[in-house]
Order: structure tokens, then sequence, then C-alpha cells
């Protein structure tokens, strides 16, 4: 007896019977069992360490020539920054960094791009961009790698980082004199943090193309030159030049990291040096060594997870993955005091000087683009990963639920249970409206699932709608607006409309089927994301049930109240509140909560401009995916049914199938 | 002929006009899961272009499209531009217009053999049997699955040639049920030169119009083969040379280009070492076509429509350059044997497979040719999933049309010393 050739006649089998009374059991061996895979892998048998798999990197095969002349160079410049700042608090000293460039014999260009704010209505900014190329002499610029450093101005909020323009000027005069590089190195200097970044790889990939103006938010303009097709970037932040450690920041857009060798590249060189570096790495005497090695590492995941979950990257390299750039940052932090000072301070930069020039030389090897080594990996420590096979199962354990729980629905469905003896026998013995209350409502189904979508896709588009736009709203009540309106029509339809028989048990197969679906294409594009939702929403999906049954009223109580805290606004709204929270614990409850409600509303504007600037999905998966989903649940937690005297009037009146759209006409029929 | 049938059919045409309206369509028009070398609209265009510059279009790799097709459309391609969206939409309903027609008269036909056999059939099996309501619901069944199938609209807002493949092989299907032997032989003999596999669809001819006698089916395969060379020879006509049959025919069976699709051949064919080639050509191009049609063609002798319907599923599965736009015609076929579904057992799992698949192989081909993360290994996981709920379809519809016909005869219960009987395939 095959799976494919079984010779039985009845398409029921026992076993399937069986199984189909006890869903939730199987269900939830089948998300323990998930969710416990994921914890075993921070046990040190369950993941692997780290090689590096691309030859040509050949790391630390040469002597690092870097010297103290360029560190004093690098403090030189720092000097003369400094003065230049003082002129400019909030722009940036373009002719200053353009004149060095220069005087250090790059090929040196500004690049100016627009930004059309589209909220508020409507305002213009300008920036620009200072790059210098290093035409390579080897290669007739067809391959090219990307030092940049962002400049942040002196009125920043944000950590100042000047320090990072200097060294990468003193590494661009170093790597002037060498005759070896084989790929032009571009040293950019980008400022508003990521949207100077994303400009001008924007105008470098696409610069020659026609953009629709009136459609474009961020107008990249073109660049007067480029150095053939990138192969790599590093991004250097650095706090002062007398650096304490090394934080390696791998997470981009969506979540996508560079390939596992760039990482170990770095994390070899940094060693070599003898520079504190790791990922996530944090001040030596904040760490703690009582803690075990299990939870230091489930930590590092559940932390790396949870950066690239918002899809948002943690640094200027984020944005290079969108072109299959590899990519990432070293952010070197200040060291706190001066006590613990080793080496002269003369010096102290040299270490890192020699890192960035074996980063670059490796760099310079390479024969063809990272492809070698893992894309999708979890790192659970400086030297160890984790890598797709592993961590997949996890998550298809947890969306397995979803797909058993529908193969078990359908296959007790009415009409697939009893359907064929109802349409023979009793078809002729009773009426019709017999027979044809087992024929399941695909019809009205069909529609309100469509319905439910379109609430998504409105989500999506109506906030950048013209007529919204002209409002004069600032970004973050506009979209909040739009939302919390969509998602209280959600909430109010399964109130108004309600299914027919049978239509609340095909809805929920239906769902079972599109949330299965859904989880497995965010999980595949964004790991992270897709495994956190997984298991905030597995429980809800499993205890779901739409079966009349008046004995267990508190249990569908919680799944109603479940359904209902499970609202992706709610869950935005409590991950705010709890980081609110954890960042000013001082503050009373009413004003974090206030707090955490503006900055929630911030959070999902911010959400929408970064679909709209950066091509970040979290936006687009949490209104046009989520929302919808949210919205069938609900309808499934209340599971309203029509009586059954109502259906009867109801399906002789013409049109047969509630819309959704028009909630009043429905309920002039039904009544 | 009724109102709601025109309705459909209306209806068909504009939510395929409204789609090809949006920027979809450029979109379906460029995806490899619709458009493949040979049938991508892109490749027509340039057909029509070098033949109207009076260049050979066969001498390049691109064009692989039939000179009698790219003649006869190249009118339209250069002056109404405009009008190509409007065409396929007008080509594509009048496949399901006549998908219908072909199993209106198929249902009749089923349930006159059902008066003449009544008698021999079990009691219990009033539900196995053609009913009168089926004359009207399966008609409408295949008619809403051809024409509100997201694969067929998506296939034909994208205007690829296989829009006009499944105009052919719908009308080989209607002149087959209605017992026209000539336009028959015409579309088949046209649709084999234009794209090979239907080829095997002379099994189900045969056995229709050949009446079990060695004779006409002689006959009948000779003119078989004649009109193939005819219309090879129309062909030949338009250009004055054979370089059409290496540019079609050839670029098909030595599978020259190796873009993914959703079928099973690329992945293999990168994969493989040059020498085993020749080989595993042969293999596959026999397993796409010969290796089922005896088997299948023996046991299915009395129902050439099944044959048929489970043939051009196989070659769906099987050809080298397969895309969606197939699988929704066949998919389209499968209401004619609603009387066999109460067997299909896998119908809910293969339902999941295509709907998990599908979305898959959206993302993996983003991962791996956007942003360069995931390779083909992934992409080709998901078509291969995708090919094996096909197959499980296909085998399934089998399995049910063999138990149908057992227990249309036997009865559905088997009682035995007063327990249930099970059959066991020994």
């Amino acid at each position: 007896m095959g799976l494919l050739s079984d010779p039985s006649i009845s398409t029921q089998s026992k076993l399937v019977d069986g199984l189909a009374r006890h869903v939730r059991k199987v269900c939830t061996v089948l998300y323990v069992a998930g969710v416990a895979w994921f914890f075993c892998l921070a046990l040190p048998e369950f993941n692997h360490g780290t090689y590096l798999s691309e030859n040509a990197l050949s790391p630390g095969l040469v002597y690092p020539e870097i010297r103290v002349d360029a560190n004093r160079l690098a403090i030189q410049l720092l000097e003369e920054l400094q003065r230049e700042r003082k002129d400019h608090l909030s722009t940036t000293p373009h002719a200053w960094i353009a004149a060095k460039m220069n005087e250090f014999g790059l090929e040196t260009h500004t690049h100016n791009y627009t930004l059309r704010y589209p909220f508020g209505g409507g305002k213009e900014y300008h920036g620009k961009n200072i790059y210098g190329i290093l035409r390579a002499p080897r290669i007739a610029s067809t391959e090219g790698i990307v030092f940049t450093a962002p400049y942040r101005a002196a009125s920043s909020v944000h950590t100042d980082i000047s320090p990072s323009v200097p060294l990468l000027l003193a590494f661009a005069d170093f790597a002037r004199r060498k005759n070896y590089w084989a790929k032009d190195l571009i040293f950019l200097v980008t400022e508003q943090e990521q949207l100077g970044m994303q400009a001008w790889l924007e105008a470098y990939h696409d610069g020659d193309r026609d953009l629709d103006v009136s459609k474009a938010y961020l107008r990249p303009g073109n660049l007067p030159a480029r150095a053939g097709s990138l192969q790599a970037a590093l991004n250097i932040e650095v706090q002062d030049l007398e650096i304490d450690y090394v934080d390696v920041r791998i997470e981009g857009l969506n979540g996508k990291l560079p390939n596992l060798d760039m990482f170990n590249l770095v994390q070899r060189i940094m060693a070599r040096e003898g520079i504190a570096s790791g990922y996530k790495q944090t001040p030596r005497k904040k760490r703690r060594h009582s803690k075990s090695l299990f939870e230091t590492n489930l930590r590092q995941m559940l932390a790396m997870l949870a950066t690239q979950s918002s899809g948002v990257p943690n640094g200027n390299h984020g944005l290079f993955h969108r072109y299959r750039i590899d990519a990432l940052t070293i952010a070197a932090h200040r060291r706190a005091t001066h006590a613990t000072l080793k080496g002269q301070p003369g010096s102290a930069a040299v270490p890192l000087l020699k890192a960035i020039e074996g980063i670059a030389r490796s760099l310079n090897n390479l024969l063809e683009r990272f492809h070698q080594s893992f894309f999708f990996y979890v790192i659970v420590n400086n030297d160890r990963y984790i890598s797709i096979g592993d961590y997949m199962p996890a998550l298809v354990a947890l969306v397995a639920c979803a797909f058993v729980k529908a193969y078990l629905m359908w296959s007790t469905l009415p009409s697939t249970e009893a359907g064929g003896e109802l349409d023979t026998e009793e078809r002729d013995a009773d009426t019709d409206v017999e027979a044809e209350k087992f024929e399941l409502p695909y019809g009205s189904v069909l529609i309100y699932l469509t319905a439910t979508l379109l609430i998504g896709f409105l989500c999506n588009v109506l906030p950048l709608q013209q007529y919204f736009l002209e409002i004069p709203m600032g970004a973050a009540p506009l979209t909040t607006s739009v939302l919390s309106f969509l998602s209280l029509i959600g909430f109010i339809l399964p109130f108004v409309v309600v299914l027919p028989p049978g239509g609340l048990e095909l809805l929920h197969v239906a769902f079972l089927l599109i949330y299965g679906c859904s989880l497995i294409v965010i999980g595949l594009l964004n790991f992270a994301l897709g495994f956190f939702v997984a298991v905030l929403t597995v429980p809800l999906v499993i205890a779901l049930e739409t079966k009349e049954d008046t004995s267990r009223s508190t249990l569908r109580h919680a799944i109603r109240l479940l359904a209902l805290i499970l609202n992706p606004m709610m869950i935005v709204y409590v991950i705010v509140l709890a980081m609110t929270f954890y960042q000013f614990p001082e503050l009373p409850l009413q004003k974090i909560l206030l707090r955490a409600a503006t900055a929630a509303m911030d959070a999902s504007a911010y959400g929408l401009i970064d679909s709209v600037l950066y091509g970040n999905f979290l936006y687009f998966v949490i209104s046009t995916v989520l929302l919808p989903l949210w919205i069938i649940c609900w309808t499934l937690a209340l599971s309203k049914r029509r009586d059954y005297a109502d259906y009867v009037e109801f399906e002789e009146s013409p049109a047969s199938s509630p819309q959704p759209q028009s909630p009043s006409q429905a309920k002039v029929k039904t009544s | 002929m009724d109102a709601k049938f025109f309705k459909l059919l209306l209806l068909g045409g504009v939510v395929r006009f409204y789609f090809s309206r949006t920027p979809l369509a450029a979109m379906i028009g460029n995806r490899v899961e619709f458009a493949t070398p040979l049938n991508s609209h892109k490749r027509m265009q340039e057909g029509i272009f070098l033949l109207q510059s009076g260049i050979d279009p066969y001498q390049g790799d691109l064009v692989h499209e039939t000179p009698l097709i790219l003649s006869a459309l190249s009118g339209l391609f250069q002056k109404y531009p405009h009008l190509l969206p409007a065409f396929y939409i007008i080509l594509d309903v009048f496949t399901a217009a006549l998908l219908y027609l072909m199993s209106r008269r198929f249902v009749r036909q089923k349930q006159e053999q059902q008066t003449t056999e009544q008698k021999h059939y079990a009691k219990d099996t009033a539900e196995l049997q053609f009913s009168d309501l089926d004359k009207y619901d399966i008609p409408e069944l295949v008619i809403v699955a051809y024409l509100f199938n997201p694969l067929t609209v998506m296939n034909c807002i994208g205007m690829t040639s296989t829009v006009i493949s499944n105009l052919f092989l719908a009308s080989f299907l209607y002149c087959l049920v209605k017992g026209l032997l000539l336009p028959c032989l015409l579309v088949l003999a046209f649709e084999t030169v234009r794209s090979f596999y239907p080829i095997v669809l002379i099994a189900p001819l045969l056995l229709v119009f050949s009446h079990n006698s060695i004779r006409r089916g002689l006959v009948i395969t000779l003119l078989f083969i004649a009109s193939c060379l005819g219309v090879a020879y129309a062909n030949f006509l338009v250009l004055n040379s054979w370089n059409f049959l290496d540019g079609t025919l050839g670029f098909i069976f030595y599978f020259r280009d190796l873009q993914p699709n959703i079928g099973l051949f690329w992945y293999f064919f990168t994969e493989m070492f040059e020498h085993f080639r020749t080989m595993f050509l042969i293999t596959f191009q026999l397993n796409a076509t010969v290796l089922y049609l005896l088997p299948l063609s023996i046991k299915l002798r009395k129902e050439p429509l099944l044959l048929a319907t489970v043939l051009v599923a196989l070659m769906t599965v099987f050809r080298a350059y397969p895309s969606l736009g197939d699988v929704g015609f066949y998919l389209a076929l499968l209401p004619l044997w609603k009387r066999c579904w109460k067997f299909m057992a896998h119908g809910f799992v293969v339902f999941t497979f295509f709907l998990v698949t599908l979305s898959m192989m959206g993302a993996l081909w983003h991962l791996w040719i956007y942003a360069g993360s995931a390779n083909a290994n992934f992409y080709f996981g998901a078509t291969l999933a995708f090919s094996t709920g096909q197959i499980f379809l296909i085998t399934d519809l089998l399995f049910a049309h063999v138990k149908r016909e057992f227990c249309l005869f036997k009865g559905q219960k088997i009682w035995i010393d007063g327990v249930e009987a099970r059959i066991v395939l020994k």
C-alpha cells in the first residue's frame, strides 16, 4: 500500500480520523518541538565553528605595511577637521574633504541628491556626498571596493564619529602609494546617515535611468564617475582614534547578511592585529562571566534575530546588500578611561589602520564575488554559527502546525465527510435545503477573503495618496489614523457580515493555508521576522476553534481575548512600550504609556517611509499580510453564526453571497 | 448556449482586460514561470521584426516560433501593437468557449453510454453516474476553471504563445469529442510541428477514430504523417529554408537553452557532465513522450478523453520548457471527471503543494537572482516539489478513475462475512 496507490475505496482513513480528534495535541507537540529545536541550537553540539571557505581571501598572508606616519597623518587631519567642525555646526565641510582627497591624488567628485519628503505638505531636502576613486593600476576599472565613512554634523543627536573621516583619508593616502591594487578603491564620505548612502548607491546603479520625477521621493541624480561592479564594501565608524574594542555589525536591509566569509575575514584580521573585536561586542568590564555558555549563546542568537527582524539596517553597510554587494560595518568604540592605556597616544590607531589595510588587501585578492560561504546564518558566538539547514527546521515545525491542522480540518469538514451519502440518499427524501446545507459556500468565503485583503492593500496605498498627503498633518498621526481606521473596519467586519453555515469552517481552512504560506515566504526572506511572528501567533492559531461548543465558554473567551491582543497594531504598541519601559524605567506608568503611544505612532510612520525610500518590507508585511490575517483570525475567534431560519430566508433572496463592502445592504437582505 | 455562458465569457475577458492594463502584465511577461524561451512574447516580437527585415529569424538563437505563426501575426504585431492584449484575450476566451462546447458534448455522450450500460451498474452507485444536472454543471465548472484560474489569467496577460498552444489543444479536444477526423488531424499536426510533444495525442485520436480496425488506424497514422509533412512544407514555403526545423523542434529536442523554468530539465542539464548529455537527452525526452504512452493507452482504451487529459498533463510536467500556462490548461480539464472526485484522496494535499511551492518560487527566485544570497538549488527544490505535486494529481486521477469503474459495476460497499471488504493491490 503506497502513498500514491492506496487501493482502498474509501478516502477516509482511520489514522486521519484519529488524528483529527487530537488536532491540538498534535499541533502543540509540533510547536514545542520547533521552539525546543531553536533552543537546542544554542548548545555547542548543534552549531559549527566558522572557517574561511574562499581561498582567494588568504587573510594575513602579507605583512601590514602601514606605519606610524599614517597614524600621525590621521591625528593631524583630525585636528584640522575639528577646527572645520566649529564653522560647520550643522553641515558637512565638503570643501575641506574634497580638498584633502584631491591633495592625496584621488579622482574626487561630489554627488548631489534631493529628497522630496511626502508628508505634511511636502518639503525638499538637499544633500551632498564626496567620493574619491583610486584607479587600480592593474585593471581597467571593471571592479571596485568601497570604503565609506559616514559624516555626522556637530549638531547631530547621534554619537560623534568624526574620526572616521581622517582615518579613511589616512588609509587613502597610504593606498595611493601602492601599485598592487587589482580593483578600484572608492573612498566615500556620506552625510545624513543612511539617506546619503542610499542616494549614492541608487545613483551608482540606476543613475542613468530616467526616473518618474513626480513619483520618486528620493531623486538620486547621477554620478560623474564610476568604478565598475562593486565587489565588497567596508563601512568605518570610529568614535575615537584611541579605541577600546570593535563591534562588527552585519545586519542589513530586510535582515540580509553579508557572506559569512566576509565576517570571518574581518574577525581573523582584527584578531591578528590584537584588537578586541566581535559580533555585538561590548566593553570588557561589563561582560560577566557568570553566565553559562548556553545562556550567552542564546542571548546572542536572540539579539541577532531581534536586530534582523525589524529589517532596518544597523549601519550604512546594510544598504549595500540590496545591490548584491557584501558589506559590513566596523564600529570602533572609544576607550572609556585613559588609565588602562597601553600603547603610546601617538600610535593608538595603528592597529586599526593595519586591520583596514589587511581587509583591503584580502578583498583585493577576490577573483569573483563572495559566493563560497553562507549567506543565511545565525551567529552564536564570535567563532560559531548556525547554517540555514540547521535553523530552518525550527520554523518549518512551527509552520507545519498550520498545514497539519488545515489538512485535518479539511478531512473532517461536513461536505467531505458526509457529502456523498447526502447527495444521493437524502436528496430525494428531504428537500434541497438539507443537501445544500453541506454545500460549502466557496463564493462567500472567497469574497470575504478578498475584502480583508483589500483592507490590507488599502493600508499600504492610502497613506501615500495625494489627497491624504495634502492634509497638513504630520506623517505619524496620518499613518496611524489610516491604520487604526482600517483595523477598526476589520474589527467590526465579523459583527456585520455573518457567513453562511459551513463558511466559518471553510474560512478556517483557507486562513490556515494562507497563514502557512505567508509565514514560509516571510521566513525565507527574513528568517528572524518569520520566526518571531510564528512563535507569537502559532499558539493562537492552534487554539482557534470554530465548532459550536457552549460547554467550554471560558476557553472561547480566552481565545477571543488572545486574538484581540495579537492585533498587529497592538503588538507594535506592546513592543514599543516594553522598549520605552526598558529605556526610561524611572518614569511613572501613565507617562510611559503616553510616550509609548507617540513612539508607536512614529514607528508606523518610519516604517512607511522606510518602505518607500529603502524598500524595507516590514510595513508591507504588517499592514498587507498580517492585518488581513488578523481580521480573519478575529472572525474565527468570534465565530458568529447565522440562525438556521435566517439562513433559509437568506438563500431564497437572489443575492446569495454577503457583500462585505456594503454591510448595510447585506443586513437588509437577511432581516 | 445559455446566457450564463456568455456572461462568464464576458467576465473572463473583463478580468483579463483589467489585469492586462496593470503593471502586473509586464512583470508576468518576464517571469520564468510563465515565459520560457519557447513561448515568450519578447522573442515573438524579435522573430517578427527579423522576418519583416528579411533576415532568417532562425540563424540566431532567440526565435523558436514557427514561420507560419510569425508571418500570420506579423501584420498585427507591426501595425496594431496596442491591440495585441485584446487579441490574446480573444484567443483565450475562444479557448474557454471551445472547452465548454467540448465538455457539453462529452457529458451528453457519457449519459448516452450510461443509459445503455445502466442495467449492469450496481445499486448504490447513483452518485458515481452522470446525473441530469451534470449537463449544466460540468461544462460550467470547466469554463470557470479555465477563465478564472489565476494561472491562465496571468498566462494570458503575459501574452505568451502558450495561449495559442492552448487554443490548438482545445480545438483538438473539441474535434476529438465531436468526431471530426480531418480538422482534428490538421490541428494536431500543426501543434506537433510547433511544440513537438503533442505528438503523443495521436494515441487518443487513433482510439477514437480507428474503431478497433488496424487498417483504419494505419490509414489515420499515414494521414497524420502526411499532414505533419504538409504543415512543415507550408512552413518551409514562408522562408524557403528548412532552418526553422532546427530552430523549433531541434531547439526543443536538444534542450539548448538552460534558462530555469518550472520543469525538471534545466537543473539536470546544467549539472551533468557534457559527455552524458546525449544519453540523458534521450532518456528525458523518452520520459516526456513514449514512456507512459503505451501502458496508458492500453489501460484507458475505453476512455480516450481521459487518456488525452492525462497525456496533456504528463506532457506539461515532463516537457523541456513547461510554463504555468500549460498547467492551467490541464487543470481546467479536471472537472470533466467530476464523478471520479469522490475517490481522489489527495486533492487537498495537491492544492496545498501548489499553493506553497508557487509562493515559494517567487521568494526563492528573488533571493537567488536579485538578492544573490540563495542559489539555483533552492529554486530547483521548489520546482521539484511543484512537479511532484502535479504527479500526485495525475496518479490520483488515474486511480480515482479505476476505482470508479470498479465501484460502478461492483457496488461501493462490499461485505464479506459481515466485514467491509478492503481491496488490496497485488
